[in-house]
């Protein structure tokens, strides 16, 4: 497991927290319209930050880390060097043709993003009220209406900022948007059941089923992530199960198969089983954290007859609906 | 545009008859056929005869070298025809229908293709103007003016003009249920009260009307000559085809056959008036007006549903031809008019019921298995088109291989026939021309093509006080100068005075070519298939139509409405640009100035995002520019309106605008249609649609051209397709009036690694995952490359 270089932490000024409402503040680093993968119909897709998870393989890094962060991507990068004069705390430094921002310095002030011409230097992590992530949800709800989606909150975990999503989930319950939950289950069941009361779906990731080796890849005890599933189980709410194949980390028969067991047994509302298959794309992000020698750089990509083999494993163990997507190799 | 012969893209289904796969190779194999319909020019052998008119074509900048070559090679080859005695003495509008008649009984060649159900072979052609030496003297005098005056606005990228042919849907229904017959009674009675001008007018109707009974013969002769010498199913074809032919298009049509051969044959005798062919002449609501008479044969089992099939194929393959007239000039000299012949499928009725049919499916199969250009289909979309056809639309659209498969959107097209003055009773009954243009069926000329108005060049205008940047002419108003801007309504009065100098210089142009038209140059045979002509005794040309437009496109929305929010934000409101550092980075084309131009992309709002900040500037714009043009209206009566096609012309004017304050440099495209500046629209397509919406489209009652470019992903799977699906159907309430739904292919990705700034808003997806293209490694692009070229 490799250690997120968190880089900075919640704002030092911590306000005392207001009562769960409109008004509740959390902290997201992406809101994606017209997101096709996160559950039925055309869904916005709000990405809550921080996750208890450290998986080697995340695919978005930049939601790990509970506080701000700046990101610097090399690619858009003009070299001029102006930000790091623009920076008030002198957190920046050019390196080698590269930006470096040091984390015991820097305060995610976001003034160095604002100044970058070329938005080469970026802030991961917008405060907004629920009220405010509501209304941007809600501009696309013509779309939702007619294509049977929603929002779907994913991170990153929700279940990190819990009173920020759930008076987000109410303003949106309550204007009549089918909302979805995203969770990887590594949080406590009373957490998780408040929730699961202001969601008509939930998107469970499942990713081993072997205790040591969940805890090794994921940092996070097995258990803990079962006793959530089965938190969903009792409160009767739908769920997708979801479990990313990792080569060599997840992608083995045997574990689709003792996963696919687990959810015809435990999850007998799971309506689908999606395996998703691992892709490269994210090796960009680890690069604009900063972070060298990301174990997803050296990946290789699920080969896609390995693919239609898993997914027809979880078939044999009786799940109806199976469906694998993602990058492949042919 | 055309594709080359035998082009990759253009693969047909495997399920085609022998029959339809014969015609459909053969049309494809122009450099060896026997039958060709390249143009020919028809002379009355004066020396002063004319056979083409280049202020028709100033619409477009790319043939402005070649017209006077285009004039002259065509009369040099031109065939002189004999004229009927006493054709000098008649009035203008009688001696071209008198041309017309004569050329169809004589010159005009008559060809039959083997194996084809649906005859007319020959319609390329350039007709004599039949004008007399006087009457040429005038007309090439004010032609030349005209050309000139539009070649010179055109120059400086202000924009074009033209007297364009076709972009209209004749009244096929009319020749379908009465026949020629039946129209030329009509014109008969009216002629009874009619005196001087009208009664020449209507004369000129009537000798047109009266000559396609002989062209039809003609075809009857050669079908059933050709029987004699055929033995077998074909004999029996061939004698089935001259009993047609003898029957329509005077006779009402009884049977779909019959239908299909009047439709053809009505169709391309308005490509032979307007002597272009004409461009953008379309069948309108064709599932609509052929069902009753599919329905009954199939009822009376006079034909099955393969037999109408097949029949639809060979009609399918003939509007093709018309891209002949390029032939081997088109190739070398960058003809790139594209014909839109539209046929308009689905759509509501009068109470908001859709209107699909049997005949609606059959015909998207059709299209689907033919997988040619034209006819171009448009698919009406509403609240309640039914959901299985509207999965069927999606489907076509994901597994489309490049034919532009269009989609037009009833209720935000309605409003906008509504608010120029459509009555709500009657408004239902719209249909596109060209490309997407909307109009009335059958009694409508709206002029679609005929102005298009550069709205980017307002802003060089703007902040150089009407001179064009690169020679330094003054064109437009001494407008303040910019560096004493202090408030937005300083910049935007400015530009309001730009832009209305613009609608006055082009539209002065468009006023001539129109008159002149209207003058000279009637085309009685189409008058004819015009609503409103015959009751008005006026030719369609002359504003005869019942509903008389002439419609103004706004080209590079996106560009100049970015342009006017960065130069508000960055330097008006914030400060963090100065004026005069801004006109010296856009005089100096950004060279040297990186770090400005990158402001100015990255530090102020975009259209095409749903951010109410730039998307009430795109407003104000889209709202001043149409109702200023309303205001106008030509000396003929027409009116004009706003639309937003804005075809091509974003490539065309790339080189003659200077720098825009929204951080292109002079050559790079402007944008197109109402879509965003390309790949400033990061949000997505729900996003983009919204951004469309809010423009109040209703004042443009053209309608707009918007494109959205999905990843092959998005489509990989029936419940994507569904998705999309869902999308279009959102998209009429969310959207503006038309949409093209491209699929971002390999050769997108290569461009998009060579010039990442145009496609910034390039998402490629995988599951659980997105990820802006252009902002990955070099080896991630060239992976996802050579995936999506794999179709995966």
């Amino acid at each position: 497991m490799t250690a997120p270089s968190a880089q900075i932490a919640a704002p030092a000024e911590a306000a005392p927290a207001p009562a769960a409402g409109p008004d509740t503040r959390g902290l997201i680093f992406g809101l994606q319209r017209f997101s096709t993968e996160d559950g039925p119909g055309i869904r916005t897709t709000v990405f809550v930050k921080g996750c208890p998870m450290r998986c080697p393989w995340c695919q978005n890094p930049e939601g790990l880390a509970p506080g701000k962060q700046v990101l610097w991507a090399r690619a858009r990068c003009l070299g001029d060097g102006g930000c790091v004069n623009a920076c008030p705390h002198g957190a920046l430094a050019r390196e080698g043709g590269a930006t470096r921002v040091d984390p015991a310095v820097c305060q995610a002030c976001g003034t160095c993003a604002d100044f970058c011409p070329a938005n080469a230097l970026e802030v991961a992590g917008w405060e907004r009220t629920a009220r405010e992530v509501a209304a941007n949800v809600l501009r696309d709800r013509g779309f939702y209406e007619r294509s049977g989606g929603g929002v779907t909150f994913s991170g990153g975990e929700p279940l990190t900022q819990p009173d920020f999503v759930a008076a987000a989930l109410d303003l949106l319950g309550a204007a009549g948007v089918h909302r979805a939950l995203d969770t990887c289950g590594a949080a406590g069941p009373a957490t998780l059941r408040a929730l699961l009361g202001r969601v008509e779906l939930v998107l469970f990731d499942l990713k081993h089923m072997d205790p040591d080796r969940h805890l090794e890849q994921t940092g996070i005890r097995l258990d803990k992530v079962l006793e959530c599933a089965r938190e969903v189980k009792r409160a009767g709410v739908p769920c997708w199960v979801r479990t990313p194949v990792i080569p060599g980390h997840t992608d083995d028969e045997a574990n689709i198969r003792a996963i696919a067991r687990f959810v015809k047994a435990e999850l007998p509302r799971a309506a689908r089983y999606d395996l998703l298959a691992f892709s490269k794309l994210c090796v960009s992000k680890y690069e604009q954290l900063g972070r060298q020698g990301a174990v997803v750089a050296r990946l290789p990509l699920v080969p896609r007859s390995h693919m239609e083999r898993l997914r027809a494993v979880a078939l044999e163990e009786g799940l109806s609906t199976v469906v694998w997507s993602g990058m492949t190799a042919t | 545009m055309a594709q080359p012969a035998g082009a990759p893209i253009w693969q047909p289904a495997s399920t085609l008859s022998e029959r339809v796969q014969r015609l459909r190779d053969e049309y494809f194999s122009f450099e060896t056929r026997a039958f060709r319909n390249e143009v020919r020019a028809y002379s009355t052998g004066t020396a002063w005869d004319q056979v083409y008119s280049p202020h028709h074509w100033t619409n477009v900048p790319e043939v402005a070298p070649f017209l006077w070559a285009f004039q002259d090679s065509l009369l040099a080859g031109a065939e002189t025809v004999p004229l009927p005695p006493g054709f000098w003495d008649e009035p203008l509008p009688v001696r071209v229908a008198r041309f017309f008649a004569t050329v169809l009984q004589g010159p005009l060649p008559v060809d039959i293709l083997d194996g084809e159900l649906i005859v007319g072979g020959h319609f390329a052609v350039a007709l004599s103007r039949c004008l007399t030496k006087r009457e040429t003297k005038a007309w090439a005098k004010e032609s030349r003016a005209i050309v000139q005056g539009v070649g010179a606005l055109s120059g400086y990228g202000v924009g074009n003009c033209g007297a364009v042919p076709g972009h209209l849907i004749p009244d096929y229904p009319r020749v379908l249920r009465e026949g020629f017959s039946g129209i030329t009674a009509a014109i008969e009675r009216r002629l009874a009260s009619a005196r001087g001008a009208e009664a020449a007018t209507l004369q000129s109707f009537l000798v047109a009307a009266q000559a396609t009974p002989a062209f039809a013969a003609r075809y009857a002769a050669r079908g059933a000559a050709l029987a004699a010498e055929a033995s077998g199913a074909r004999a029996a074809e061939l004698t089935e085809i001259a009993r047609i032919c003898r029957q329509v298009p005077w006779q009402p049509a009884e049977t779909f056959a019959e239908a299909l051969q009047s439709l053809w044959f009505a169709h391309l005798l308005v490509m032979v008036a307007e002597s272009y062919p004409g461009p953008g002449v379309s069948f309108g609501r064709i599932d609509q007006y052929l069902w009753p008479y599919l329905e009954r044969d199939l009822a009376a089992g006079r034909t099955t549903r393969a037999q109408a099939k097949e029949l639809l194929q060979c009609f399918w393959v003939k509007p093709n031809y018309a891209y002949d007239y390029q032939g081997r000039l088109g190739r070398n000299q960058g003809i790139n008019s594209s014909f839109g012949q539209l046929v308009t499928l689905g759509g509501c009725g009068p109470d908001g019921e859709d209107r699909g049919n049997d005949l609606t499916w059959l015909m998207l199969e059709v299209i689907e298995e033919m997988n040619l250009l034209e006819p171009k289909p448009n698919v009406r979309v509403h609240a309640r088109t039914p959901a299985p056809l509207l999965q069927r639309v999606a489907e076509l659209l994901a597994h489309a291989q490049g034919s532009p498969f269009l989609l037009n959107f009833d209720e935000a097209s309605m409003a906008g026939m509504r608010w120029q003055g459509v009555p709500a009773a009657e408004v239902w009954d719209y249909a596109p021309v060209g490309c997407l243009e909307n109009t009335r069926q059958g009694d409508d000329r709206s002029g679609t093509v005929d102005v298009n108005l550069n709205l980017a060049k307002a802003v060089e205008l703007t902040l150089f006080q009407g001179r064009d940047l690169r020679t330094g002419a003054q064109l437009g108003p001494q407008t303040h100068d910019p560096q004493s801007f202090r408030t937005w309504d300083d910049l935007w009065q400015a530009f309001r005075a730009q832009l209305f100098w613009e609608i006055d210089a082009l539209l002065a142009f468009e006023d001539r070519a129109d008159t002149l038209r209207a003058r000279l140059e009637p085309t009685p045979y189409l008058s004819t298939l015009v609503g409103g002509c015959v009751e008005q005794a006026r030719d369609v040309t002359a504003a005869g139509a019942r509903w008389n437009y002439i419609t103004a496109q706004g080209v590079a929305l996106a560009t100049a409405v970015d342009s006017l929010v960065a130069v508000r934000k960055l330097v008006l409101e914030d400060g963090r640009v100065t004026m005069p550092d801004l006109l010296r980075a856009l005089r100096q084309n950004f060279e040297g100035e990186e770090l400005l131009r990158q402001i100015l992309v990255n530090k102020a709002p975009k259209y095409g995002n749903d951010d109410p900040y730039a998307d009430t500037v795109a407003r104000a714009v889209s709202r001043t520019f149409t109702e200023e043009v309303w205001k106008r209206r030509s000396p003929t009566g027409r009116r004009y309106r706003g639309g937003y096609l804005s075809w091509n012309y974003g490539i065309a004017y790339a080189p003659l605008v200077a720098a825009t304050p929204d951080g292109r440099r002079r050559g790079t495209f402007l944008s197109n249609g109402v879509a965003a500046v390309n790949g400033a629209d990061r949000e997505g397509p729900t996003a983009s649609a919204r951004s469309v919406h809010s423009l109040g489209l209703e004042t443009a009652p053209n309608g707009d051209s918007h494109t959205i470019s999905l990843a092959p992903a998005l489509i990989r799977d029936a419940e994507h397709i569904d998705k999309l699906a869902a999308f279009l159907r959102a998209y009429a309430a969310e959207g503006g009036t038309a949409l093209q739904v491209n699929l971002v292919d390999g050769a997108t990705l290569r461009a998009a690694q060579e010039r990442p700034e145009e496609f910034r808003n390039l998402l490629v997806r995988v599951t659980g995952y997105n990820a802006y293209f252009v902002h990955l490694g070099r080896e991630m692009q060239d992976e996802i490359i050579a995936r999506e070229s794999h179709g995966v």
